[in-house]
């Protein structure tokens, strides 16, 4: 019996290990191995391989605009996006600004209305035809109408789609300064802005740093905004250049792979300094009676107006987009297109249920479209995109979870061993990948058949969402593995022996004490992934394909349906609906993973109680 | 009841464990006391099995359960940090050792409530969630788990160090009528001397991975063996050679006197003369340091609000040769 149980042990153990070396090796080194080769074995013109011909290219022609562009949007989004964000956090959690709290609900908007959804919303405002351009163009008539494109356009939008979580992590900080020493230092004769920039600003400073490249990253690595909005950068252009062919311009698949490889050059490099700069270690607070930090009141008046200013005017342009975009996703055709607000009548038709269109022809004929007005659900695009969405997010979400449980099971189980390091090592590979290597590289990779997939083409039709799911899964690997790790950390070893000393084998023990334990973590990293999917723009882009048409995609192409040619008359409300959902998803996930994910057993009991009591008040019950 | 004989421990070169005889007796409570990294928790888990001793035997009711799994060895532990489950109630945190041996239902049922009521957790405490108990609530959960399925000894790790002052001392007056209650053997782990002495029958006083001495908590005191036990258990002082030698004690030895048995006395030429340093009050005694030559000497006098002495004043210093605890000077 016993050596039975052995062996069903030991071949476990060989089929995890070659599971997971077929999966790390299949589907992380060889696909990214290749796109690294195909830069050194391209062919010149005249037919011989030149290691060089791709480089050489890439210094005589255009390609470095796209490097400096990339480079110039990151160094500016650093500025800009630490400015707004220690801004907000500084006016809602350390200054004494009225009405703070609905200041950091609207700053922090954008955690549930951010990537494709933000971008176009942003554009359904402020481009050329966009109501507040149009609002503005009436104040200031010579202001330049077409504002919003480009590089400005591109650095507004992402400003504000990055400083949600620039605000959260810095918000974590200031909160965990000892007010003690803000004390002391008025104590010993500080002025209020000397105690901010000499006593409280350096103890953010670990922080700032790593939100700073964190920011120069994302920047670097834009790429929904860039597209959307028309901005040269190396994304953009790897997507382009990925579905170009060689009869069309000189080597484009190893060009992209030249730019993607770039962007992986930056990436480690940016990660290593991070890395580095991390292991010297944070300012703790030596306090063993930490005080609460309290808010400062601005005592100079002028002063004092112009933080509440300021603080307003970010809330409005926060919550301009957001709260416009509601409204308008139940505003009829006319009103959207005129983009005003038609107060009298309100509908849902940019959510269910489908209506005729009726114009006049140029030669006065009055003809209806039938049906061309769909809301959101009844659109067939729109509910193919949101399945195939919501299916291959969940399957990668889970997947993530999965994988990443068993792996930091094991390597907890061999903590400081070698093989733990590797395992590790192993799942953080993606971490130092840009997507879009990691995405393009499957797309030319699997563009064949690969005798380890079952000699299948997996770009092939509707292979190609396997290959999106196996790009979801591995791009969330990281993310999932330092949460759940953080998770493990939690379960004392005594509860493991406490279970063992009762006589629970290791598979009972797992599954009744330690899953139950980081189960709200594991639930969360796949809340997270999930709805971090669910409107993915970029990998969905890179794969390009009509037969994995994802949500995110499904609304850009709304986007460029828009009325302006006039040929996809509702677009702009079913777009608006779209955001709207989006917006309900993301806040409903959030406030299960914050809200209800993060009590305990005991609050949970209380609350169950508290249900019951309230039933039974309704009912007119004993309980 | 437990018995160990000859045991070794070793963690690569390092010996944690050097020839340990132990022998615990039914119903017994029995501490292993000693500082940190002394040893004291390695043998209570080479006892409980989660240790494999490289070499000696670990005996229980006359069997060798050496090599005997945790799980079979039936034996309860109380872990230093509880290791109460969070994520169940307190009914089935005591429910857990019992399921797995797959009892009925209600054989569970009445066997959590009968425990439950011994250890005083109330219905309605059954069924919250541990992080809803007090310190010592979570305590008596730890306890009714460990014993709910009967063990024949119960292992308790440093079970109240996780706890206020206060509540330690009301807690281990619980521990020990419980036990008591329940008529269980059980073996204790503490590097607290106090603790040791109030709760124990006998103790064994951990040193450097071996056994300096194993008695009741009167031998330990005043009888301790060694230097070490003497050193570790209360506070004592050490005579320097101008004390001991105009007391005619032996040269080849160290001389300590326990501070409580040194009289102290306003009258003058009783004893050594002294001056009074200084003084610390304690309320049910006063601390005093003394000044005798070059040595100073702690002395604790009862509290009984009229002999209290202040610093500077002289005294008599009186010390009982027979009170003098001597042990021979070792190298090192």
């Amino acid at each position: 019996m016993k050596n039975n149980s052995l062996d069903a042990g030991f071949i476990a153990k060989i089929f995890g290990l070659a599971l997971f070396l077929y999966l790390f090796l299949g589907f992380m080194v060889l696909p990214c191995l290749n796109t690294l080769t195909s830069i050194f074995t391209t062919k010149n013109a005249s037919g011989n391989i030149d290691p060089f011909a791709v480089i050489k290219f890439f210094m005589a022609g255009t390609m470095p605009l796209f490097v400096w562009n990339s480079l110039k949007l990151a160094v500016c989004l650093v500025i800009t996006v630490n400015i707004v964000g220690i801004s907000i956090v500084l006016l809602t959690e350390y200054f004494d600004i009225k009405g703070a709290n609905i200041l950091r609900m609207g700053y922090m908007t954008t955690l549930i209305y951010s990537g494709v959804a933000l971008v176009t919303g942003y554009q359904f405002l402020y481009d050329s035809n966009g109501m507040m351009t149009t609002w503005l163009s009436q104040i200031f008539p010579t202001m330049n109408k077409q504002w919003f494109s480009g590089f400005n356009a591109v650095l507004f939008t992402m400003t504000f789609a990055c400083t949600s979580n620039h605000a959260l992590f810095l918000r974590n900080a200031i909160r965990g300064i000892d007010y003690n020493t803000v004390e002391a230092a008025r104590n010993l004769g500080a002025s209020p802005f000397k105690v901010l920039f000499k006593v409280v600003m350096p103890t953010l400073l670990p922080t700032l740093f790593s939100l700073t490249v964190m920011t120069f990253i994302t920047g670097l690595c834009a790429m929904s905004a860039p597209t959307l909005l028309g901005y040269n950068s190396i994304n953009p252009e790897i997507v382009r250049l990925a579905g170009s062919s060689a009869a069309d311009e000189s080597f484009p698949q190893a060009r992209a792979a030249l730019l993607s490889v770039i962007l992986a050059m930056f990436t480690v490099i940016l990660l290593s300094v991070l890395n580095h700069y991390e292991r010297k270690g944070h300012y703790l607070s030596v306090s063993k009676t930490k005080a609460k930090l309290v808010k400062q009141k601005i005592v100079n008046p002028a002063w004092n107006i112009f933080a509440h200013f300021y603080a307003y005017l970010l809330f409005v342009i926060y919550m301009t987009p957001v709260v416009m975009i509601i409204l308008f996703s139940f505003q009829n055709y006319p009103a959207i297109r005129s983009k005003m607000l038609n107060f009298s009548d309100w509908t849902f038709v940019n959510y269910f249920g489908t209506q005729n269109y009726e114009y006049m022809t140029s030669r006065g004929r009055l003809r209806t479209r039938v049906g061309s007005i769909s809301g959101v659900f009844s659109n067939s695009d729109a509910v193919g995109g949101i399945r195939l969405s919501f299916i291959m997010s969940a399957i990668a979400a889970a997947l993530a979870c999965v994988i990443v449980v068993l792996a930091v099971s094991y390597i907890f189980k061999h903590k400081n061993k070698a093989r733990a390091i590797v395992t590790e090592s192993c799942l953080l590979f993606p971490w130092l990948l840009p997507t879009i290597l990691i995405c393009y590289s499957f797309r030319i990779f699997f563009n064949r058949e690969v005798w380890y997939v079952f000699g299948q083409n997996l770009y092939w039709r509707e292979n190609v969402r396997f290959l999106i799911i196996m790009a979801y899964t591995v791009t969330k690997l990281p993310f999932a593995l330092r949460m759940i790790k953080a998770a493990f950390y939690a379960i004392d070893d005594e509860l493991e022996e406490a279970a063992k000393n009762l006589g629970a084998s290791p598979v009972y023990t797992f599954l009744r004490v330690k899953l139950p334990i980081i189960l709200p973590s594991v639930l969360a990293v796949f809340a997270l992934n999930f709805n971090a999917l669910f409107t993915e723009y970029d990998m969905g882009a890179t794969f390009q394909s009509s037969y994995g048409k994802t949500y995110a995609m499904i609304i850009q192409n709304m986007t460029m349906e828009e009325g302006r040619e006039g040929y996809n008359i509702n677009a702009s409300g079913r777009r608006c609906a779209s955001t709207v959902f989006i917006m309900i998803v993301s806040g409903i996930i959030l406030y299960l993973v914050y809200g209800v994910g993060a009590r305990d057993l005991g609050e949970r009991l209380e609350a169950r109680k508290k249900w019951k009591r309230r039933w039974a008040r309704l009912t007119g019950k004993r309980i | 009841m437990i018995r160990l004989n000859n045991i070794f421990v070793k963690f690569g070169d390092f010996e944690a464990l050097k020839d340990i005889n132990i022998h615990v007796k039914e119903g017994e409570f029995f501490t292993f006391l000693g500082p940190s990294g002394c040893g004291k928790t390695t043998t209570l888990r080479t006892i409980t099995g989660f240790i494999e001793p490289s070499g000696g035997t670990v005996l229980m009711k006359g069997n060798d359960i050496t090599h005997v799994p945790i799980e079979k060895r039936n034996i309860g532990i109380v872990f230093q940090s509880y290791a109460l489950f969070p994520t169940m109630t307190v009914y089935d945190n005591i429910a857990f050792g019992l399921k797995i041996k797959k009892l009925p239902k209600p054989e569970i049922d009445s066997k959590v409530r009968e425990i439950a009521s011994k250890v005083d957790l109330s219905s309605e405490q059954l069924e919250k969630a541990v992080s809803q108990l007090s310190g010592g609530q979570q305590q008596r959960v730890a306890i009714a788990r460990a014993l709910v399925t009967n063990p024949a000894i119960i292992c308790m790790d440093e079970p109240l160090s996780n706890l206020d002052a206060k509540l330690r001392v009301q807690l281990r007056n619980e521990l020990k009528r419980m036990q008591r209650d329940f008529g269980i053997t059980a073996i204790y782990v503490t590097h607290d001397q106090e603790e040791a002495l109030t709760l124990s029958d006998r103790i064994a006083v951990f040193n450097k991975g071996v056994i300096e001495q194993i008695g009741t908590p009167n031998d330990i005191y005043n009888f301790s063996k060694t230097e070490f036990v003497a050193n570790f258990i209360g506070d004592i002082n050490k005579l320097k050679p101008e004390i001991s030698e105009s007391l005619n004690l032996p040269k080849n030895q160290n001389h300590f006197i326990r501070l409580e048995r040194i009289r102290v006395e306003r009258e003058k030429n009783l004893g050594f003369e002294g001056v009074i340093e200084s003084q610390e009050y304690y309320g049910l005694y006063i601390k005093y340091y003394i000044k005798v030559g070059e040595q100073i000497l702690k002395v604790i006098e009862k509290n009984d609000g009229v002999n209290i002495y202040n610093p500077g004043e002289n005294v008599s210093v009186i010390i009982n040769p027979s009170d003098i605890m001597s042990y021979d000077i070792t190298e090192g």
